[in-house]
């Protein structure tokens, strides 16, 4: 179990589709939990993303059901990626309700992936990851940018189970 | 065919009413059973399983005399549905031995054997498969087999369970059969008995046409009975398009968890029709029959083509759950559309995927906990309109592995650091109304009614697209990306239609 944590346009969402990407690529079933209905699929197909195994679920603003909904597909083997985007206002979750979620990755073998503004899941997370928005790159023929061209962001290491302390960043250039 | 002679087989099951009843409810088959009709006083026995018979129980008797002769029975009333789906499962087994069928009756069916004996083996090892195949769909049946089907019919009647007619000796072997063992009608017995014929062979060997002038069209039949000669044409029976079970209740049902059992019990025999047809069901219709005399339907895809009982058990009741009838139910039938079962191992060079059985689960929960309209697999459109997907029906089927397409992009900056991928956005649905102020044609604050007044830092643009211009959803903006001063980069849209500005976006 992954957790991505980070504030909007720091580029969690593009290594999320990264992820989709090199999944379904692979020839393997991922399923995306989409609490806020805010997976862009067109931009995720124009990235490289096979669609036709990714099952989305939209979970239209209620987290509850988006928690439930990532726990029965946690629990279905087969699946190579579960993603559990939580949005900008993630729920409270419980130390059992985490570990939960964890066990039945492990069991299934399925890898989780939570996406969110801030950490829920805590010492579960068998990696953490926080991601910023670094540098941003404008494009255009004159003096004034016509198009966004490409963004660059930091990622951190938060937390490694069984690491003493996580240290490390990688910076990565995404292009619009 | 054996030696150029083609060879029919008989499948009959005895008292069929009660055997279909018993289909319905096994552990009935234990005890005597009387299936009735009418109403009190003037109820009647209309069929017997073997034990009541042996009590003396039979057919005509009125329901208390039968149970003066056999305390214990139980009674069941005429289920024309239960007979139906005992009949077409009786049918199915057949059709799992041999493509050519004829539908004699109820539980009553010819097997045309020509080309099985390479298959299966001699006669009595075919016999065997068809009882084999008939306990399958929870019926019990006798096999005659002869060179016609008149005589495997009175070869499936009298004798051993498999009865197997040497070819060409059927006329001997009939002729010793007794006319008592076999139905015929009254006023026919009675004459048989008047003019002192005892076997078939009696009555074979009487002119046909004699029989046919002092008795009718019963006369001939019966003559040709006794001779073991057919005299209609061979009608097949193709398989139907839809398979049905039901089951009436004579009790009301007003719980999930009461109906579950029903449900198990239905499903358990449609699947083991479809089992022995080599089918797996890849819809489900269900109709429940309510007290208040309508129909409660359902209708039901499977994510993955299934057979198995708990799974689809477990789904029905789901469903059911999801839109449950208004009235208490009194009868449930079930029907299944059908695709042939795919016996192949998963791909060793695939990656693993759900099983079928476990996916159609987990997506009817999820169904339930989110709505159908939100669960499936995303289809970019054909379309210039921004964020123009849909969902379909997720497969579930893992692919072959991709190739790696070469990034062909440009590197992300002037310093030449290659990307790791595309930047990606996360929609808002709907997009947010905001009001912007525009210097010198460029949006330089945005004013969110969510958040608070932010200034512009930089921003990119306009991208003037349009489209459906020859349609009543015409629509046409100037897309802008602005980096705000919190940080947060978006995507800006200015209707040029209606002259609003939305936030469609944020960069992320």
């Amino acid at each position: 179990m992954t957790e991505l944590v980070g504030p909007l346009s720091s580029g969690r969402t593009s290594l999320l589709t990264l992820c989709l990407r090199d999944v379904t690529r692979r020839g393997a079933l991922a399923a995306l939990v989409d609490t806020d209905h805010a997976f862009d699929a067109a931009g995720a197909a124009a990235a490289g993303v096979e669609l036709s195994r990714v099952l989305w679920v939209r979970a239209e603003g209620h987290r509850r059901h988006a928690l439930k909904a990532a726990d029965l597909l946690t629990r279905c083997p087969g699946f190579a990626l579960v993603v559990l985007d939580l949005g900008e206002s993630p729920p409270r979750l419980s130390v059992g309700g985490a570990y939960r979620l964890r066990l039945a990755a492990r069991r299934s073998g399925v890898a989780l992936l939570i996406v969110s503004a801030r950490r829920v899941v805590g010492g579960a997370a068998v990696l953490a990851v926080a991601a910023r928005r670094d540098r941003l790159a404008w494009t255009g023929p004159g003096p004034l940018p016509r198009r966004l061209a490409a963004m660059r962001s930091e990622f951190h290491l938060v937390r490694k189970q069984g690491a003493p302390s996580a240290a490390g960043a990688e910076r990565l250039w995404w292009t619009a | 065919m054996v030696d150029g002679v083609t060879r029919i087989a008989c499948v009959r099951v005895e008292a069929f009413a009660a055997a279909a009843v018993e289909r319905c409810e096994p552990g009935l088959r234990e005890q005597p059973l009387a299936v009735v009709s009418g109403a009190a006083p003037a109820t009647r026995v209309v069929e017997a399983n073997a034990h009541a018979r042996a009590a003396g129980v039979r057919p005509g008797l009125s329901d208390a005399e039968a149970g003066v002769r056999c305390p214990g029975l139980a009674r069941r009333p005429v289920s024309p549905d239960a007979q139906a789906a005992a009949h077409h499962a009786l049918l199915d087994a057949c059709l799992s031995v041999s493509p050519r069928l004829e539908d004699a009756g109820p539980g009553l069916v010819h097997v045309d054997l020509a080309g099985l004996h390479r298959l299966f083996g001699h006669d009595a090892d075919i016999a065997a498969r068809l009882r084999r195949q008939a306990r399958a769909v929870g019926l019990e049946a006798r096999v005659g087999i002869a060179t016609t089907r008149t005589a495997a019919m009175v070869a499936a009647w009298v004798g051993p369970v498999v009865n197997v007619l040497p070819a060409g000796g059927e006329r001997a072997a009939l002729a010793a059969v007794p006319l008592a063992a076999l139905e015929w009608p009254d006023a026919l017995q009675a004459t048989f008995r008047r003019w002192g014929l005892d076997t078939l062979g009696d009555l074979a060997t009487l002119p046909r046409e004699g029989l046919g002038t002092r008795l009718g069209p019963d006369g001939l039949e019966a003559h040709d009975r006794a001779s073991g000669v057919d005299r209609t044409p061979w009608v097949p029976w193709t398989a139907p398009p839809f398979w049905e079970e039901a089951q009436g209740l004579d009790y009301e049902l007003e719980t999930l968890p009461a109906l579950t059992p029903v449900l198990a019990a239905v499903l358990g025999r449609l699947c083991a029709r479809l089992s022995v047809a080599h089918l797996v069901a890849d819809a489900l219709d269900v109709r429940l029959a309510l007290l208040t005399g309508g129909h409660h339907t359902r209708s039901m895809t499977l994510a993955a083509p299934l057979s198995d009982v708990p799974a689809l058990v477990a789904l029905l009741a789901l469903e059911i759950e999801a839109h449950p009838p208004a009235a208490a139910i009194v009868g449930v039938a079930i029907s299944a559309h059908v695709v042939p079962r795919r016996a192949a191992a998963s791909d060793l060079w695939q990656p693993p995927a759900p099983a079928p059985r476990e996916l159609a689960g987990v997506l009817a929960r999820l169904t339930t906990l989110v709505g159908g309209a939100n669960v499936g697999a995303p289809v970019a459109l054909d379309s210039h309109r921004p964020d123009a997907t849909t969902l379909t029906t997720f497969s579930g089927q893992p692919g072959t592995p991709t190739d790696a397409v070469p990034d062909t992009r440009p590197a992300a900056d002037r310093t030449g650091e290659p990307a790791a991928g595309a930047l990606a956005l996360r929609r808002l649905r709907p997009p947010r109304p905001v009001t912007v102020d525009v210097h010198d044609g460029r949006p330089a604050r945005v004013n969110d009614p969510a958040a608070r007044t932010l200034a512009v830092v930089t921003c990119a643009g306009p991208w003037r697209i349009s489209g459906d211009w020859w349609d009543v959803h015409v629509w046409a903006r100037d897309e802008w990306d602005v980096a705000l001063t919190d940080h947060t980069v978006w995507r800006l849209t200015h209707n040029r239609l209606t002259n609003t500005w939305t936030l469609d976006a944020v960069y992320d």
